[in-house]
């Protein structure tokens, strides 16, 4: 059994986060004191500051940074904004109440200040985001939950109301979503060797049914799609924490070949964001030279899906190994096949002959 | 086919009749703005020539209120004008193309033409007689009731009246098919448009609902009244060039009693009789003093040998310079006869001279405005014609040749616009000032320029705020001192409104309360449509708006970028006593201290920088 080692446990994160913002709050409130105009400098996060950091395998901001200053009147809507919602994480945190990006803009009329539209509300919390360079999952702002997990796991909740209870992770066959509580968990122990992230809940079911869980000794963990932030935390944590190696199983086209890619290296979208990608997970399938080789049923690919081949062939990280290579073929043969596809040859197939083949051809990448 | 076609000529009354739509008689509610128009108009060109501040009066009232639109109503305009003299009143209300403004000066109307339009309109929608009062004297005012004759293109008087008054001024009601319930705005527009170009006239309307509405005077200075001139020599072609030969043309004169009475007078040889050798003798003495009639008719005198008796008996057939025969008629021997013309004498180039007509040089000084004698032999130089040329001369090619010269020489100064009569820029500042009282308010008038020999000037206003309710750029659109109402979009004044960047000139295009008065004035508006509502783009007159119009935006934009940094500061001060309050609350909480900043002095600071700006 796997004990956890403590790196930073969610009890000093949430410390750690509080400190922070409150001293933005006091650098704020000095200067209005001071009779000054107060500002906050936020890292740019526009596409001409996004830089790919090689020795961190992933996208980070560069040092642009903007100034936001409450002297410039166009500035200072969403500086108060800022400082508001600066303050309603802490509020957040402090008293461990989850929220979601919704909540935050409907709360916001509590206090007079006024958001056009969620969108609005939603830049602002990134923009907080990339000042603490902290995920808003840190300071309770949750997606909503489409995410789930299953396997021997033990964790114990830091939740008011369920601190220092433990749960194992194995004893409902529905899995278990990937909520608030589950991502500010204590990791405790598992008997697990592997994390085999899938795509689809369907596929996640099949797995749980044939008892992938045991025979591979694995904890198996839903994606939903593109794998939420909160999720793709959860991940890091069983890969540093739990010594866990993380293999990723998608649909056999250039979109899944990208889900592997953001949970390996993360997205642009989050480049301001560290701490979310698993840098040594590994991508096993569906592959497009695997259509060939395990000769699946295929659709042809769109449009759209020829031009994301040639856009993904524009980043850096698409210009070495499986990932470029994969992308050259799906462009070659131009079809795709679903994980769904192995079971033209038994529900099982999948599971009893590509699973196993693959697993143990992911330990050579 | 057939072959049967018949070719019947029609009167002029006849042809309005059959394409009464072209003038602006289409249906019950387009005809009877224009009506309005055509009677306020010639009201306003009537005082306005005669130099009377106008009063016009005008009254709508429906026959029977009670039936729905369309129907007949009754439509009076009444003025303070010099009137028409009773004996011209059937012709000019009565006959179609019969006027006073054929002549080359600014006017409302051209030719008097949609008055009687009007008429014919009303005439043959219900049928009733005109009722026109005429007073052109301050003693006798003229009543007439007529109908016009169509076919004949004459009046049917049927009741004529006098009546002693004293009040001057023209009276002109018609019965006719109208749609008041939609044409109303349009009126009512054109009446309170009609008062904010002619500021110097007060005009009220009563409409058929009962409502009053009064627009008085609100400047006492009438623009100078324009005078006819001479044409131009840009924009005259062939046949216009022809019909001035003909007016310049010196004809033989006619020798009656009269002529010799004139004769004798000048040679100052009154009673007695004088042989023809005495009257030669006495002429050579006294040449220098003669007129020009009594030259040439002593000139036939010494070819014909002859006394005044007989010049008395016979009359000139012809003056047949090419074989030097005069050809003359005898009475007395009831015979053709010619006399030989010594062309050594003095007396055959008077004769020469009369029959050929001016010299091209001459022609043109005392026929064009802006043509001189340099100017004129400049020309000739140009149009490879001799200087000397006689116009009488002249053959057909010639003429066109010389009537393509004169477009295309470009030597001439520009037209003479002494024939506009423009408002002035005062008047229509106040006009605008009175009408909005606005925010801002600029004006400007351009100096005259032409198009293919009219001449034209600009006049333009630009007004923002106050109590201007429109929203988005309002353009008021004149011509000659008529509103132009209908067919907004095709005019090229709305043409250069919408090319204007206003972000340039600091103005949100879409919001601003801004008004544009545009004024052209000219001999001939270039209309697109016989029912003149909309202005063609010639390049000049389109140059000479978008340079009016850029002088006034530039001073537009002065204005706004003042009144843009005092609103910036208010808004500032606005923004800051809305937001500091809640950053300082929240930081508070953020760090976790008992009292609020002290940011007050801040937004105290704010508000003194604000009225600063102010």
């Amino acid at each position: 059994m796997k004990k956890k080692q403590t790196k930073a446990s969610p009890k000093d994160k949430s410390k750690n986060l509080v400190e922070i913002l409150k001293k933005h709050g006091a650098q704020v409130y000095e200067d209005l004191e001071n009779g000054q105009f107060p500002k906050i400098s936020i890292p740019n996060r526009s596409i001409s500051n996004i830089i790919y950091d090689k020795k961190l395998r992933q996208y980070v901001l560069g040092t642009n940074t903007a100034l936001r200053s409450a002297k410039n009147s166009s500035q200072l809507r969403s500086f108060t904004q800022l400082i508001w919602l600066a303050f309603f994480a802490n509020k957040l945190t402090q008293e461990k109440k989850s929220s979601t990006l919704r909540d935050v803009y409907y709360s916001s009329q509590a206090f007079a200040v006024d958001f056009e539209d969620q969108s609005e509300s939603d830049n602002i919390i990134v923009d907080l985001e990339a000042v603490l360079t902290k995920p808003r999952e840190d300071f309770y702002v949750f997606p909503e939950e489409r995410s789930s997990i299953f396997g021997d796991l033990t964790i114990e909740y830091t939740i008011p109301g369920y601190e220092g209870k433990t749960q194992n992770l194995s004893s409902h066959p529905d899995g278990y979503a990937i909520g608030p509580s589950m991502t500010s968990a204590q990791l405790v122990d598992t008997s697990a060797e592997l994390v085999i992230a899938i795509e689809k809940g369907g596929l996640f079911t099949r797995f749980v049914e044939e008892q992938v869980d045991k025979k591979f000794k694995s904890i198996i963990i839903n994606t939903g799609g593109q794998a939420p932030r909160s999720t793709r935390t959860l991940l890091k944590r069983l890969h540093d924490e739990m010594k866990l190696p993380v293999v990723i199983l998608t649909d056999g086209d250039v979109y899944g070949e990208h889900i592997a890619m953001v949970i390996k290296s993360g997205s642009a979208n989050a480049a301001h964001l560290r701490e979310l990608t698993v840098p040594d997970a590994k991508w096993m399938g569906v592959w497009a030279t695997d259509i060939e080789k395990f000769k699946l049923p295929t659709i042809p690919m769109t449009e759209s899906d020829i031009k994301r081949c040639f856009d993904l062939q524009k980043d850096p990280r698409y210009q070495e190994g499986i990932w470029k290579k994969e992308l050259e073929v799906f462009l070659k043969i131009k079809r795709k096949a679903e994980l769904e596809a192995f079971s033209k040859y038994g529900l099982t197939n999948i599971t009893d002959k590509y699973l196993p083949e693959k697993l143990e051809m992911a330990k050579s990448l | 086919m057939s072959s049967k076609e018949q070719f019947n000529q029609i009167s002029p009354s006849e042809f309005f009749y059959r394409n009464r739509d072209l003038a602006g008689f289409s249906n019950p509610t387009r005809s009877l703005y224009t009506a309005v128009r055509e009677f306020v108009e010639n009201s306003l060109d009537a005082c306005d020539h005669s130099g009377t501040y106008p009063n016009i009066h005008m009254i709508i009232k429906a026959v029977d209120p009670d039936k729905p639109d369309p129907k007949q109503y009754i439509l009076t305009v009444k003025d303070n004008g010099p009137g028409i003299p009773s004996k011209h009143v059937p012709l000019a209300f009565g006959t179609v193309l019969y006027g006073s403004k054929f002549g080359l000066k600014q006017a409302r109307g051209m030719f008097g033409l949609g008055a009687t339009m009007a008429i014919l309109y009303g005439q043959i929608t219900t049928n009733r007689p005109v009722k026109v009062k005429s007073n052109a004297d301050g003693k006798l005012r003229h009543d007439f009731e007529m109908l016009l004759d169509i076919q004949k293109n004459k009046p049917v008087i049927l009741k004529n009246e006098e009546k002693a008054s004293s009040e001057k001024g023209l009276s002109v009601s018609i019965c006719l098919e109208g749609d008041y319930a939609k044409a109303g705005t349009k009126i009512r527009d054109y009446v309170y448009q009609t008062s904010l170009i002619t500021p110097y006239a007060t005009i009220t309307f009563d409409d058929p609902k009962g409502e009053k509405f009064n627009h008085k005077a609100i400047i006492r200075t009438m623009p100078p009244a324009p005078t006819i001139i001479a044409p131009h020599p840009y924009g005259i072609d062939v046949e216009t060039i022809r019909r001035m030969l003909v007016d310049t043309h010196y004809q033989i004169p006619n020798v009656d009693n009269k002529m010799i009475e004139k004769i004798r007078k000048e040679l100052g040889m009154s009673k007695k009789k004088f042989s023809y050798n005495e009257i030669m003798k006495k002429t050579v003495k006294k040449w220098k003093s003669l007129t020009r009639p009594v030259r040439v008719v002593i000139a036939l005198m010494s070819f014909l040998e002859a006394d005044f008796e007989k010049l008395q008996r016979i009359r000139i057939e012809d003056v047949d310079l090419r074989n030097n025969k005069l050809i003359y008629w005898d009475y007395s021997t009831s015979e053709t006869l010619a006399a030989d013309m010594d062309t050594e004498s003095v007396y055959y180039k008077q004769l020469a001279n009369t029959v050929q007509g001016e010299s091209l040089t001459q022609f043109l000084t005392k026929r064009f405005q802006r043509v001189g004698p340099t100017s004129a032999v400049e020309f000739c130089k140009f149009a490879k014609f001799k200087p000397e040329t006689r116009v009488g001369n002249m053959s057909d090619q010639d003429l066109v040749k010389l009537s393509d010269a004169l477009q295309t020489y470009e030597g001439f100064r520009s037209p003479d616009p002494t024939c506009l009569a423009p408002l002035g820029e005062s008047p229509l500042a106040r006009g605008i000032e009175r009408r909005f009282e606005p925010d801002f308010m600029a004006v400007v008038q351009r100096t005259a320029s032409a198009y293919s020999g009219f001449p034209f000037v600009i006049e333009m206003g630009i007004a923002y705020g106050g109590n201007i309710e429109s929203r988005g750029t309002k353009v008021y659109r004149f011509a000659n001192r008529i509103p132009l109402l209908y067919d907004e979009g095709s005019d090229v004044v709305l043409k250069v409104v919408n090319d204007t960047d206003w972000n340039r000139y600091k103005v949100k295009n879409d919001s601003a309360p801004l008004i544009i008065v545009s004024h052209i004035c000219s001999t001939r508006v270039p209309y697109k449509t016989v029912g003149k509502e909309n202005v063609a783009d010639r390049p000049e007159i389109e140059k000479e708006l978008r340079l009016a119009l850029q002088f006034l935006s530039r001073k537009l934009s002065g204005y706004m970028s003042k009144k843009g940094q005092a609103e910036m500061a208010k808004k500032r001060a606005n923004l800051y006593s809305k937001y500091l309050p809640l950053i300082a609350q929240f930081c508070t909480e953020l760090a976790e201290k008992k009292n609020e900043p002290n940011y007050k002095q801040m937004l105290e600071k704010e508000n003194t920088i604000e009225e600063k700006t102010n």
